[in-house]
């Protein structure tokens, strides 16, 4: 007989220990978020809040606004990341299938090209195009530039999953009687829903966390997203850590809950646009 | 039917990207005007104490509506510079001492001489309030709000730890106390170091209040027009920072920030800090009020300290189609009741000579300290940074770097005045 | 006819690249040829090469050191994401009790804004009151705190660190996909031939996820040098300009010194080293490039 492999323990040692690194800086965070002002930052550092209280987030959502700031970045990266999604099965639908060789790899350049992009240069030419157009502090404008900030990341996955889709599975639907839209619809996105679900993710969580376009691109108070609202935590007098470790609690939790529910998908739908077959 | 589909889709598309324009609001052509005001020196505190204050001018003034725009403060001044040039409609804006320069050039504001001439509490304001205001070719174009100006903030309780209870009234008392405190080994340090982030504006004072000439105009400018840094005193003056940085200071300094170093001091680790009068909140909340104190800054060889005197105030874009209303909410903003109010929650100092005298606020506690240094030109001489120069805006990084370098014992003293002079020639 | 619609279905997508980010960066690069400071308008022009020259030439903050600064922060932080990311992908191929617990909570690092890694990771590493240094003294590792961010020597190092805590699960969630995407009667059939387990993860595993890794790193090299978000809060670009990287020189140009010409030109610099790149990049890995185009 086999001895008994020593992987599984090395396996759990390493994943605890990985673990521990990944942690620690949310539990220092979660920790701040639990003590007074006065806690915060004496000596000898505390790892355990003396008296745990829910003061800063009392404080973060009533006197922050920070439900109004937390609904308006739950529409903006749900809508955006929704549409993006939907743009980009299209596009990488049409980039899979393509049938000329040189503009789908000439395409394919023009997605690339944009991740090379550093927003900065795009943001004073957006600024000023919205300015004439009487785009600024429009949420519907700031979700068509997240659109388009993400689609073409979203566009080079989804062409990964479409890729995986055999042509003989939408052949036999045409032959069925189908058109092309029909069935993309019908027989080849119920396949690839995970691969979908993983672009969601993707462009949710991006969004989500974008900070120096909405700062540039919004103005009213009310329409202001979660990330310019922790930024604003930061004054000339400093860090306030109390609301501010209490707002990236909080504003963790919806890319977690998306995370959380949606990683088997992630890790199923990234399977499938892994490789080509 | 089949090849419908596609050009329908598009057109969906097409319609999506339209979509800010469907979503304008209809504009009111009656009711209030609506002005538009844009804070930069941000914080939620003071941007809820602006909101009671418009509140209160918005009662008074039923057919004005003030809309309040308070982008984050690390991104305010860029966010205010990049409205002003695309020509946004703006009827308020808050101007810091370093941005009213440029504004200023590219014609971005109104000339307030004739508003300020018929206000009833010109005449109240500070010497220095209308020095500032005056700060570009002369000419009033904000109307200042409140200043900066650095104080010591001192652990009273740690000091006398170390058994002194006398406060240090020189910069050379200053250090040496700095250097008899700490103990590395025991993790006590003396002072509260700035190693980024503006550090001038601190070692600035520390290192020219030793020159005896230095010119009110330009801090970095002799009043026979030598380079400040140059001047013998000053070679030595930096030579005793970059030693009290070896020994009364973390090596972390060369990186501290605003929060490191109000961090460093709340913990007791250093108890010296160089800070303005902002900082008073926050310290106030964190410790005991019988553990610090604050005093006026120690004085340098040349028996006077040079201060910067930073300042925000209010400004009238050339683009407001409201420029009266604009300056009527101004003056209300800025009137000796509110400006005492406001810089009391805030913390910087008021614009008003009748404050000082009437109110105790600022003439007691922690804010006698600024008082003194208000009212003691002889010793206390406010100086201006060459804001008017190109120049300027890139200094911050030059100086933190070849300041960085000189402090890690990279280059000499004499190679760093030396870099300091080529910049600013 | 084919054809027509394969056209149409790309039209939204290209719509919203070419007016939103296009369009706006070829606005952006002509920036990069004017002399464009705002601090006085009056004096806007075209200057030819003038920004760049300026910028490669700077007596005080030199170029030279940026661009090692980039190289080194974009090396040691890929390299590291990549081969934890590798590690952590394998260590949960199989299931296990717990493994979508375990990942939700290991991967959140990747779902917080960059600046708030920056800010909290800055106080972590402070060299007076940072946990590091506590949890070190403690341990007995150290007897005095450590300047994580203030010595020249180590302020690389520690902004890299949080940027691999920040980039492993990227590499970690594509690998893994890619990784259970094996098929097992590979792994069977290796087994069969007797492979040892390092042979069998070269010649079965690597070539069949190295389409996810070729495309993986190309995109997270990008995203790397164009991240400045956690080295501005956290160093600012120091101690003596050793962790200044293009991306947050363009930011000083811009933010603070409100020259948009010069930073327009950093960034042209940045796109077209990148381009370069990955031309390149795609050139060495020549085989995998079907995969990619």
């Amino acid at each position: 007989m086999k001895r008994r492999s020593p992987y599984p323990v090395i396996r759990f040692l390493l994943l605890a220990l990985y673990l521990i690194a990944a942690i620690f800086p949310l539990y220092w965070i979660f920790i701040t978020s639990l003590k007074g002002p006065k806690e915060i930052y004496t000596m000898p550092l505390q790892y355990l809040p003396n008296n745990p209280s829910l003061a800063s987030y009392r404080k973060l959502f009533s006197f922050s606004n920070f439900s109004t700031y937390f609904r308006n970045s739950l529409v903006i990266a749900l809508i955006s990341s929704l549409l993006a999604m939907a743009v980009s099965i299209f596009s990488g639908f049409s980039l899979s299938r393509y049938p000329t060789k040189r503009t789908k790899g000439a395409l394919q350049l023009v997605l690339y090209f944009t991740q090379t992009i550093p927003t900065f240069i795009i943001m004073v030419p957006i600024f000023t195009m919205f300015s004439r157009l009487g785009w600024v502090d429009r949420t519907a404008a700031l979700m068509l530039v997240y659109v388009a900030t993400v689609v073409a990341f979203s566009t080079i996955m989804s062409k990964g999953f479409f890729d995986r889709i055999p042509t003989s599975l939408e052949e036999a639907a045409r032959i069925d009687g189908c058109s092309m839209f029909q069935s993309l619809w019908r027989v080849i996105l119920p396949i690839t829903r995970p691969g979908m679900a993983a672009i969601f993710c993707f462009a949710f969580i991006n969004i989500w966390n974008e900070l120096f376009l909405a700062v540039m691109l919004l103005m009213s108070n009310d329409k202001m997203t979660v990330p310019v609202a922790l930024n604003s935590f930061i004054s000339k007098a400093g860090i306030s850590w109390d609301v501010m470790s209490a707002g990236i609690v909080i504003a963790l939790l919806p890319t977690m809950i998306v995370f959380g529910f949606g990683q088997r998908y992630i890790v199923a739908g990234l399977t499938e646009g892994s490789v080509k077959g | 039917m089949k090849n419908r589909t596609p050009v329908l889709f598009t057109l969906v598309v097409v319609l999506l990207l339209l979509a800010p324009v469907f979503a304008a609001g209809t504009k009111e052509a009656a009711g209030p005007v609506t002005l538009t005001f844009v804070e930069t020196m941000t914080s939620p505190s003071r941007t809820a104490q602006i909101e009671d204050l418009i509140a209160k001018y918005e009662a008074l003034n039923p057919m004005v509506k003030i809309n309040l725009v308070s982008p984050p403060y690390e991104q305010a001044d860029n966010k205010l510079t990049l409205m002003l040039n695309s020509n946004q409609e703006l009827d308020i804006v808050e101007v810091r001492d370093h941005t009213v320069k440029q504004f200023v050039n590219n014609k971005k504001l109104v000339d307030l001489t004739t508003y300020l001439a018929a206000w009833d509490e010109g005449d109240d304001l500070l010497p220095l309030t209308v020095t500032a205001a005056n700060t570009v070719d002369n000419t009033p174009y904000l109307l200042p709000q409140f200043f900066f100006v650095k104080g010591l903030f001192v652990r009273t309780d740690v000091l006398a730890k170390y058994g002194f209870t006398t406060l240090p009234k020189t910069i050379d008392e200053l250090y040496s106390m700095s250097k008899a405190i700490t103990g590395k080994d025991r993790n006590q340090y003396g002072f509260g170091f700035r190693g980024k982030g503006s550090s001038f504006k601190i070692s600035d004072i520390l290192i020219l209040s030793d020159v005896d000439n230095i010119s009110v105009d330009n801090i970095y400018k002799t009043d026979d027009g030598r380079f400040a840094f140059s001047t013998p005193e000053a070679r030595r003056a930096v030579a005793a920072y970059v030693d009290l940085y070896k020994h009364a200071v973390p090596a972390d300094g060369v990186n501290w920030g605003f929060n490191e170093q109000v961090n460093a001091f709340i913990s007791g680790s250093t108890p010296f800090l160089v800070q303005d009068p902002d900082t008073v909140g926050m310290v106030a909340d964190a410790l005991d009020p019988a553990l610090y104190t604050v005093i006026p800054m120690p004085v340098g060889a040349s028996g006077k300290t040079y201060l910067d005197y930073g300042f925000a105030g209010l400004g009238i874009p050339t683009t407001s189609k409201h420029p009266d209303l604009a300056w009527d909410f101004i003056s209300f903003m800025v009137n000796a009741e509110n400006n005492a109010d406001f810089c009391k929650v805030y913390g910087p100092l008021p614009v008003h000579t009748s404050t000082y005298a009437n109110d105790p606020y600022f003439s007691s506690g922690v804010y006698k300290s600024w008082e003194t240094e208000m009212s003691d030109p002889d010793t206390y001489v406010f100086v201006k940074y060459p804001l008017d120069s190109p120049k300027y805006p890139g200094w911050a990084q030059v100086q933190e770097q070849t300041m960085q370098s000189l402090l890690l014992g990279n280059t000499t003293v004499d190679q760093a005045i030396k870099s300091w002079e080529d910049y600013w020639k | 006819m084919e054809k027509t619609h394969y056209r149409w279905m790309l039209v939204p997508t290209l719509l919203f690249l070419v007016l939103f980010i296009y369009v706006p960066v070829v606005r952006g690069g002509v920036m990069a040829f004017q002399h464009y400071n705002l601090f006085d308008l009056s004096t806007l022009r075209f200057n030819g090469v003038g920004n760049f020259i300026s910028v490669i030439t700077d007596k005080h903050i030199s170029f030279a050191q940026i661009l090692l600064n980039t190289a080194v922060w974009l090396i040691g932080s890929l390299t590291f994401q990549f081969i934890l990311g590798f590690a952590l992908a394998l260590l949960l191929r199989k299931p296990f009790a717990g493994r979508g617990l375990y990942t939700a909570f290991v991967f959140y690092g990747w779902a917080l804004s960059g600046f708030a890694i920056g800010l909290t990771w800055a106080w972590l590493f402070n060299g007076q009151a940072g946990l590091v240094n506590d949890l070190l003294i403690r341990l007995g590792v150290l007897d005095q705190p450590i300047g994580f961010l203030s010595n020249p020597r180590l302020a690389m190092m520690s902004v890299i660190i949080p940027n691999i805590w920040y980039g492993v699960p990227f590499f970690g969630i594509m690998l893994l996909a890619a990784l259970q995407s094996v098929p097992n009667e590979l792994y069977e059939a290796a087994t069969l031939d007797g492979a040892a387990t390092v042979r069998k993860f070269i010649s079965v595993t690597v070539p069949y996820v190295k389409p996810t890794i070729v495309s993986t790193i190309l995109l997270r090299t990008m995203w790397i040098v164009n991240f400045p978000d956690l080295i501005y809060a956290m160093t600012n670009g120091g101690p003596v300009n050793r962790t200044n990287i293009l991306a947050t020189q363009m930011i000083n140009k811009v933010f603070k010194e409100y020259d948009y010409g010069q930073g327009s030109a950093i960034a042209v610099i940045i796109m077209l080293l990148l381009f370069v790149y990955a031309v390149l990049y795609l050139r060495i890995v020549e085989d995998s490039k079907e995969e990619l185009l």
